[in-house]
Order: structure tokens, then C-alpha cells, then sequence
């Protein structure tokens, strides 16, 4: 299983996909440079940019690129054969789409931890004086890190189906563009997986919760839709003809 | 000859969802506005006396977000169904010019945009009709919000399709893209001279149509360096 995740890593080590990360750092420095909400009243100037920047980070940011990284790690595959290639060798299917998925969860981790320096340098440039609050930030970073899980499970289960970029992107698209309504609602806002990421990183959400929204939330949404996205995809890419 | 290169472009899309985004886009947008009127009419109505133009406004939060991000998927799916069984080289072996070969994507992509931009008008009319927003029809507004943006939009359409065609990794546009995106999202808080805040029609002057008129202007040109270093680059 091991080897399986190293093989995998050495495909990416030394392409330009690494460099992918760093757009994360580098949307979260405009998004905290370029706007501010004002005085909304926060304790704090560092919420004040937490939640600013959360919101546009995990809205629309975090959902969309962690797509774009599940194409990129099935792009070798679908070059030229690779499928063939990879599945004749002395592995199972089932360990190639885990360790494709481990890998994937591994790198948005590390995209989570840029971005995290991000909003130090944020507040730094902006010369926020006081403490940073990594108590309330690791737990942003965690959470929108956790509540990607049903997501990357789905967009590897289109990634591998689909040989274009285009095409997975499209489906990232349509289910994540109405997050900007649907967290707004009360209602529905936590029972949609692609609002999760905002809701898991909003540090406006409620106080008591560990990780902004309460555990039955997070085993309900986050872990049901990851177990029928993987298990989709899992049991897909075992029937899927190379 | 640039018409048949048009024709095959659109017997390439067939049966590929081409026709289906097109459709998806502006359907997604006003559904988004159903949900939210449908859920809080009351209170959305007391907004703004201009029942019409505050209902406009709420479909323009998502216009620009929509013709974005379809442009970047059109444009990567042009692109990869060349790259993906290496049609490039034997498209361009044809006895075509590569600049109209350009061309032909280019006009191909500006086609459906442009029919969802008049589906769009259709879409957002109806419903509108239906909402009981008042008698006077904005017609002229309402015909701004709806091809506006397109015209807008033909710089980010220029730009994308020139990364998108000379990208072997798809990644790299579609990651533009998505930061695009974020941008067209952030557009109250960019300043004027960026080309993802033109969708959203808003600017210093206060007159949505200059907005269409850069978009056309940079979009020519934008669209003139694309086929320009195309036709100098090397197909591999």
C-alpha cells in the first residue's frame, strides 16, 4: 500500500503540479489584501479577516481547485494508456484509487497549511498587533480540510471516468456555484456537502461546537456523502473497462 | 473556407454535453433566483421600490460567476478534444490556415455563449412575468443584463481559449480559470482596468454598456495575440 502511494508521489514530485498549491496561498493574500468589511463589530482585527477570508476561500475556492487536483492526479492515467499500464502491474484496483485518494487528501492538507500562512501574512502586512489566534485558525484549517473529504471522493470518481479536464470541472461547477445561496439558508445550508467546507471554516458559526457546526453535522453530512461518494467510486473504478 | 472548419468544429461538440452546458448555465442561474424568491419573496420584494431592477441585480450576482466558468470549460473541452488523440498536428497538416483554425474555435465558443446569453434573456423574462414584480417591463434593462456580460466577457473568453490551446496540461487553464473566477466573485473590489470585474457591469462611470464596448475592444485584441502566437508556435 505504501509503495502504491510512493509510486504515485513520484509521478507528481517533480511536475508543475506542485506549484498548483501555491495559487492557495496566493488567492487567500488578494482576498486579504484587497477587501475590508470594516468594523463588523469583531473582538478582534484578526476574525475580522478570518472571516472575510474564510469566505471566499472555502466558498468557492477550496471546492473548485481540490477538483482541479483530482483531474491532475488521474492525468497521467489517462495519457497514452496509463490505465493499462498501472493496472498490469502487481496491485489492485482498489489500492490505486485509495492511494490516489490518500494522496490527494495529503496535498490539500499541505494547500490548507499554505493558505494558513497566507492569513499570518495577511495580518502581518497589515500590521495586526495582536496574538495570532491559532487556537480558532487550526481548527479552520482542519475542518475546511475534513469537509473536502466527500468532495475529492467525488470528484475522483468523475475524474477517473472522464478523460477531459472539462468535464469534471463542469459537475465541480454545478454543485458548487449554488453553495453562495444555499449557506445562506438556514434550513438547507447544512445538508449540503459543498457548503460544508464554508461552514466548517466559518469561525462566526457557533462558539460551543468544536469545529463550527455541531458533530451530528459533520458524521451526517460530511461523513455520509463521503461514504456513498467513495464507495461510488470506489466500486466504479473496479467495474470501469481500461 | 473558414465555414466548413466552423461546421466540423460543431460536428466535433455533438453529442459531447456541449449543447447541455449551454443550456445548464443560464436555466442554473435564474433556478438559483427560484430558490431564493421562492423561499423569501416578502422580504426580497421590500428591498429595493424597483421590484424589476432589485430581481435583475440578484440574477447579475451569478451572470458574471456563470459566463466565467463556462467559458473556461468551454474553452479547456475545445482544446482537449484536439489534445486528447492528437488532432492538433493532423488538423493543421489540412490544407487550413492555423489562424482560421483559431478562428473557427473562437466563433464556435462565441456561438453558444452567445445562445445562452439569449436562452438567459428568455429564462430571466419568464420568470420574471411570473414573480408579478410590477407592470413596467424594464425591457431595455432587461436586455442589458442579459447580452451584456457576453460582450463583456470576450476578453476572459480570449484569454482562456489562447492558455487553453497552447497548454498541453489542461490543469494550467482550468487553475486560471478557477482564479478567474474568484476574481469576477471579488469584482466589487477590483479595480476597473481588470477584465474578470467587466461581467459584472459595473464600473466608475456608471454606464453598464462601457463595459461591453472594453469587453469587445480587448476581447479582439486578446483574442488577435492568441491567434497570433498560435500560429508562430510549434504543434508538437
Amino acid at each position: 500500500m505504501i509503495s502504491v502511494i510512493s509510486s504515485e508521489w513520484y509521478k507528481l514530485r517533480k511536475s508543475k503540479v506542485l506549484l498548483l498549491l501555491l495559487v492557495a496561498p496566493l488567492v487567500g493574500l488578494f482576498i486579504g489584501m484587497s477587501s475590508s468589511l470594516g468594523d463588523i463589530g469583531a473582538i478582534n482585527p484578526w476574525y475580522e479577516k478570518l472571516v472575510m477570508m474564510n469566505f471566499t476561500y472555502a466558498v468557492l475556492f477550496l471546492p473548485l481547485i481540490s477538483g482541479v487536483l483530482a483531474s491532475v492526479i488521474c492525468r497521467y492515467e489517462h495519457q497514452k494508456g496509463g490505465w493499462k499500464q498501472l493496472l498490469a502491474l502487481p496491485v489492485t484496483r482498489g489500492k490505486v484509487f485509495l492511494s490516489k485518494y490518500v494522496l490527494l487528501l495529503l496535498l490539500i492538507f499541505v494547500m490548507q497549511l499554505l493558505y494558513l500562512v497566507s492569513i499570518y501574512l495577511v495580518g502581518m502586512i497589515g500590521g495586526i498587533t495582536e496574538p495570532f489566534p491559532m487556537d480558532i485558525v487550526w481548527k479552520t484549517i482542519v475542518g475546511g480540510w475534513m469537509a473536502t473529504f466527500p468532495l475529492i471522493a467525488l470528484q475522483l470518481w468523475v475524474s477517473i471516468a472522464f478523460k477531459s479536464f472539462a468535464a469534471p470541472f463542469a459537475i465541480n461547477v454545478i454543485f458548487t456555484l449554488p453553495t453562495i445561496l444555499v449557506i445562506n439558508s438556514e434550513r438547507f445550508g447544512p445538508y449540503y456537502p459543498w457548503g460544508q467546507p464554508f461552514l466548517m471554516m466559518n469561525i462566526g458559526g457557533s462558539a460551543e461546537d468544536f469545529f463550527f457546526v455541531p458533530w451530528d453535522q459533520i458524521l451526517m453530512v460530511v461523513g455520509g456523502s463521503f461514504l456513498l461518494f467513495f464507495i461510488g467510486g470506489y466500486l466504479y473504478f473496479q467495474r470501469k473497462a481500461i | 473556407m473558414i465555414f466548413p472548419l466552423i461546421q466540423s468544429d460543431f460536428l466535433k461538440i455533438k453529442r459531447k454535453g456541449m449543447w447541455l452546458l449551454c443550456l445548464i448555465g443560464p436555466f442554473g442561474v435564474v433556478a438559483l433566483q427560484m430558490v431564493n424568491y421562492g423561499v423569501r419573496k416578502d422580504y426580497l420584494f421590500e428591498q429595493m421600490d424597483d421590484r424589476w431592477l432589485y430581481y435583475l441585480l440578484n440574477i447579475n450576482t451569478f451572470t458574471p460567476l456563470a459566463i466565467v466558468l463556462g467559458i473556461v470549460i468551454l474553452t479547456s473541452f475545445m482544446s482537449s478534444i484536439e489534445d486528447e488523440t492528437n488532432a492538433w498536428k493532423q488538423l493543421v497538416a489540412l490544407p487550413v490556415s492555423k489562424r482560421s483554425v483559431y478562428l473557427s474555435k473562437f466563433t464556435v465558443i462565441s456561438c453558444i455563449l452567445f445562445l445562452s446569453s439569449v436562452l438567459l434573456f428568455l429564462f430571466v423574462f419568464g420568470y420574471g412575468l411570473t414573480l408579478g414584480l410590477g407592470e413596467d417591463i424594464p425591457y431595455l434593462r432587461l436586455m442589458e443584463y442579459s447580452f451584456l456580460p457576453f460582450f463583456a466577457a470576450l476578453p476572459v473568453l480570449g484569454l482562456q481559449l489562447w492558455v487553453a490551446t497552447i497548454s498541453k496540461n489542461q490543469a494550467i487553464p482550468v487553475t486560471l480559470g478557477v482564479i478567474g473566477v474568484i476574481f469576477a466573485y471579488s469584482a466589487p473590489l477590483l479595480p476597473d482596468w481588470m477584465i474578470w470585474k467587466w461581467p459584472a457591469l459595473s464600473n466608475d462611470w456608471g454606464h453598464a454598456y462601457i463595459n461591453a464596448l472594453l469587453g469587445i475592444g480587448f476581447g479582439v485584441l486578446l483574442y488577435l495575440l492568441g491567434m497570433v502566437d498560435f500560429k508562430r508556435r510549434d504543434v508538437k
